[in-house]
């Protein structure tokens, strides 16, 4: 999405009568709205936006349009090499001192971060195993598997519903996050609170992994009552490949039945041991420290404030 | 004939339709009539070997009982006393009132499928055995699929078209089938009517498609053939009539497909993603069946349940199956997806991992074997190491030996002391068959006296203790790998394949990563694999050149004329639909790489060869040289090749004024070449600097011309 504000930002040029700070946010805001038709934002999302957003307002006066634009497309470009690419680097180097020889590790759906560090650690030489567990419909785990087994890693695939069969032997769980907040409840892929419970039950270490910029300061008690992504209810009612089993296969007209896809939920920051930033490894009460000195760094980058 | 028992209790069943209802009747091969498993089938029939600690035969007739097959004709050929008195004693005749009746056919010398078919098709004649359509499966089958229906779809089939006589089943191929040849088959998707069938035996073959095919077919490549068949009684008739169809895929199938006159016609059924079946024709398939279903891809053939034929183990975590009274030591680390049998000691420090190990074996102290495959009764002493390993009943294995990648020790046979044995050798008692003799007649050749002889000759060997191959206190002998066999070792063997060859594959292959794909295909569709059909236009123009040279150098051989060279080449021009640029470009190229053949040991030489090439067949370059258009083309050709061969290059300035004095090329052509050329890169235009002064000359002789006249 960055990318692609950065080729408006590149195709733009300031209609006569207007400002650049203005018309640009304005444009801005509209090829938002489009993005939201498609799909609901996602938080990480929404902070990119309001930091794009940030930038513009900030955006001195005096200077022409095309240094305008080019201090803008290197504000994108930085973000994305810092707070994502850098920090992805970050979180990994950090995370790989936790894997130790002999380890068996644990995570949930397709997390690219907890891929890098999986596969940085088996570079690095340690010896691990891997469960993947992955759950319908999305079975979004089959690609990590995929990639994982093309690198030589040592992995077991299984459904969300056998967690409680291999927990026992896992020593650490490792989960990625689509946004954590204040409280440090983390909101992520829908199974992964059961995964973190499970772990919980058999005193598992359970490890998070998130870039800062994913942070929010809200704080979400319930993942169903407050905000959520809904999907495609037909993904729930029909099974690929197994006619024998759809059952409920043609019931998402009736109106007395409703299926509920929901995408996201909040895992409580009790069953989390340790969240894994690029501002560092902190426990999931230090959130809104982190909440704090990230907004801090975005207003001590100002160098004039726009009235 | 062998035994037969008489049903003791007629089953009863209601059928509406037909009173006299037809038997589920079924074929099974017991002899699989190649050589893929040599050394050890000198000794044991193949379909009595077995897989994970169960002898194949059982996995075929479980599955065809629970398929609600009613009668099997178990054809044996090779070794079968030993398949008859296998089944004698297993429950299939023990057991009263078994749901499957198991007969037995012995034939002593047929050597393949067709010859067997051909037999029974006699033995048909007198007992009128078999009653309807059948299935024909073979002894090494594992599988788990339901047939009834299948049965059941044939026969409606049949009802509305008597000419839909076979019915293949296909599986869909998950994973690179390396062992096997790969094969292209072509489907019509509504009827599901097999139109085209070829094996291909390397990489990036192409085959010939039959035109009229094109319209409504889809083409896969990805498809494995199961080898099971629902048969009508005209399959047998039809390889009476044709005496000389042996193998059932390359004679039997391919001789209907391309047989219009009597019109029979073959129908595929593809499995269910749900259901497994395989055939374990060659190492590398019984490496892959084993592993299958020590994974329960094949439940519920599964070590674990107790079917015909099955001493049920215990099914432990990640994949252990541990028989109940083996005994472990505890220090001995017994890894993932392996089998323990009965009776079995395991000793201290031992290492298993991803293998299989049989009844009543021995296995002593740190001990590592790893993706082997152990039968019964193995001794294997403190120290060695087995990896990627077959090693067959009674093997005594001694201290400290090592067994590389992919060996394959038979019966009996003893390694010696710190012993290495080498990848991919398969070591056996008894010498390895020469050529001469025939192989069948080898291995039917004990097949009338039992293995009494046999263990004598073990005796034999054991008091003689003669120096053998392996060791000093081994016995056996090491059979060679022919010449011609040696590169596909690594294919046909229990051995994980070496990365390099692996990363070989996998580049040439088309690796989709399929990043977003992440709904699983739905089952029952034949998807069509994209660009088999290869009809690329630069391959075609080099075949063609390919041929022109051969016909050019042939007619140099020859001292051939220029007038029979020309229509030779003509024809060829006429195949690949060239043109005469094309033509004189090809038979220029024939030219001067005949002139670069030809020895010679400086520039000067190599000039003049080329000149007395030239200078002998401008004839035959002439005639394709008529217009300006394929003068150019030849020019840019010989740019060409002066740009590939160092050699050439200082002669393109000589040769060029050649060229015009031998009234090759004409000026007209040069000139307009120099045109075209001048608004090239630089890189393009070194030959034209070279020729610069040339053209300069011709440009003035032709205004001197112009000027003249």
């Amino acid at each position: 999405m960055l990318q692609a504000f950065q080729e408006v930002v590149k195709d733009y040029s300031t209609p006569p009568e207007n400002t650049l700070n203005r018309d640009m946010t304005a444009q801005i805001s509209s090829y938002v709205s489009f993005l939201i038709e498609c799909r609901p934002l996602s938080i990480s999302m929404g902070n990119a936006i309001r930091f794009v957003k940030n930038r513009i307002a900030k955006l001195p006066i005096t200077l022409s349009e095309s240094e305008a634009k080019a201090s803008l497309h290197s504000d994108i470009e930085r973000f994305i090499n810092e707070k994502i690419i850098g920090a992805d680097t970050v979180i990994v180097e950090h995370a790989v001192t936790k894997i130790r020889d002999g380890d068996v590790l644990l995570t949930y759906g397709s997390s690219t971060v907890i891929e890098m560090i999986l596969v940085h650690a088996h570079e690095l030489g340690k010896k691990f195993r891997v469960f993947v567990v992955d759950s319908r419909p999305k079975l979004q785990g089959k690609l990590l598997l995929r990639r994982l087994i093309k690198r030589g890693i040592n992995c077991t695939y299984t459904h969300i519903t056998a967690i409680s069969y291999i927990m026992h032997q896992v020593t650490k769980v490792f989960l990625g996050a689509s946004s954590v907040f204040s409280n440090g409840t983390v909101y992520s892929r829908v199974g992964t609170a059961c995964v973190a419970m499970v772990a919980n039950a058999f005193r598992v270490p359970v490890l998070v992994c998130c870039e800062a910029y994913k942070f929010h300061e809200k704080v979400q008690l319930d993942y169903s009552i407050c905000s959520n992504e809904l999907g495609d209810p037909n993904a729930i009612s029909k099974v690929h490949g197994r006619e024998d089993i759809n059952y409920l296969n043609g019931l998402t007209n009736n109106a007395k039945l409703k299926f509920l896809n929901l995408m996201y939920d909040a895992t409580p920051s009790d069953y989390i041991s340790m969240i894994i930033t690029d501002y560092g490894m902190v426990p999931p009460t230090s959130v809104p420290v982190i909440v704090r000195e990230y907004q801090k760094e975005h207003l001590l980058q100002s160098s004039k404030i726009v009235i | 004939m062998g035994a037969q028992k008489k049903p003791a209790a007629a089953k009863v069943r209601e059928d509406s339709e037909d009173l006299s209802r037809q038997r589920l009747q079924a074929i099974l091969l017991a002899d699989s009539f190649t050589t893929q498993f040599r050394s050890i089938t000198l000794e044991r029939p193949k379909v009595l070997l077995p897989i994970v600690n169960i002898p194949m035969i059982d996995y075929t007739l479980a599955w065809l009982e629970s398929a609600g097959i009613e009668e099997v004709f178990v054809f044996c050929c090779a070794h079968s006393s030993q398949i008859i008195d296998y089944l004698k004693k297993s429950e299939w005749y023990t057991r009263p009132n078994p749901n499957l009746l198991v007969r037995t056919i012995v034939s002593h010398n047929s050597t393949s499928v067709g010859d067997a078919l051909r037999y029974i098709y006699e033995q048909q004649t007198e007992t009128s055995q078999i009653q309807g359509d059948f299935v024909l499966v073979s002894g090494d089958t594992v599988s788990n699929m339901p047939l009834a229906d299948l049965i059941q779809q044939h026969r409606d089939r049949k009802k509305k078209d008597e000419k839909a006589i076979m019915t293949m089943v296909f599986k869909k191929q998950s994973r690179l089938g390396i062992g096997s040849d790969q094969l292209f088959v072509a489907v019509d998707p509504l009827t599901k009517q097999l139109l085209h069938y070829e094996e291909c035996n390397s990489r990036g073959g192409d085959f010939c498609l039959d035109k009229s095919l094109l319209d409504s077919t889809v083409l896969c490549s990805d498809m494995q053939d199961c080898y099971i068949d629902i048969c009508s009684p005209e399959v047998l008739s039809l390889f009476e009539d044709n005496f000389d169809y042996q193998h059932m895929r390359r004679h039997f199938v391919n001789g209907l497909l391309v047989d219009d006159i009597m019109g029979y016609k073959i129908f595929t059924h593809e499995i269910q993603s749900s259901c497994y079946a395989a055939r374990i024709d060659n190492l590398r398939s019984y490496d892959t069946v084993s592993k299958d279903i020590i994974q329960r891809w094949t439940y519920p053939y599964v070590p674990n349940i107790d079917f015909s034929g099955n001493r049920p183990v215990k099914l432990g975590r990640r994949g252990i199956y541990r028989a109940s009274d083996a005994v472990q030591s505890h220090t001995a680390d017994v890894g993932a997806s392996t089998v323990i049998g009965y009776g079995t000691k395991i000793g201290n420090g031992g290492k298993i991992y991803n293998s299989v190990i049989g009844n009543g074996c021995c296995i002593g102290s740190n001990v590592v074997i790893q993706g082997s495959y152990i039968w019964n009764n193995v001794t294997i002493e403190d120290g060695c190491e087995i990896r990627n390993a077959i090693v067959c009943d009674g093997v005594k294995v001694r201290a400290g030996a090592v067994l590389q990648p992919g060996v394959v020790l038979s019966f009996s046979v003893v390694v010696g002391r710190d012993f290495v044995v080498p990848a991919y050798s398969k070591v056996s008692l008894l010498q390895q068959p020469t050529t001469e003799d025939s192989d069948e007649e080898l291995e039917y050749a004990d097949s009338s006296s039992g293995t009494a002889d046999h263990s004598s000759g073990l005796n034999n060997l054991q008091i003689e203790s003669k120096a053998s191959e392996l060791g000093p206190d081994g016995a056996g002998y090491i059979w060679e790998i022919c010449d011609s066999a040696h590169d596909e070792e690594w294919k046909h063997s229990v051995v994980p394949i070496p990365m390099d060859k692996l990363a070989d594959i996998t580049g040439a292959m088309d690796d989709d990563d399929i990043e977003d794909d992440i709904v699983v295909p739905p089952s029952g569709e034949l998807k069509s694999d994209t660009d088999i059909i290869n009809t690329d236009a630069n391959d075609s123009y080099g075949d063609f050149e390919r041929e022109v040279e051969e016909e050019f150098l042939s007619a140099v051989e020859k001292d051939n004329k220029a007038d029979i060279v020309i229509p030779l080449i003509n024809s060829h021009r006429l195949a690949y639909n060239m043109d005469s640029a094309d033509c004189a470009g090809a038979v220029f190229y024939s030219m001067m790489r005949l002139a670069v053949k030809s020895p010679h040991n400086s520039a000067t030489e190599l000039y003049r060869n080329a000149m007395g090439v030239i200078t002998k067949w401008k004839g035959v370059l002439g005639f394709y040289l008529k217009q300006t258009d394929a003068q150019i083309e030849v020019i840019m050709k010989f740019e060409e090749m002066c740009q590939e061969s160092e050699e050439l290059s200082p002669l393109f300035a000589k040769l060029l004024p050649f060229l015009y004095d031998k009234d090759v090329v004409q000026e007209d052509a040069i000139l307009r070449w120099g045109e075209e050329k001048a608004g090239a890169d630089d890189c393009d235009k070194v030959y034209l600097n070279k020729c610069e002064s040339f053209i300069k000359w011709l440009k003035e002789a032709s205004e001197e011309e112009e000027e003249d006249s």
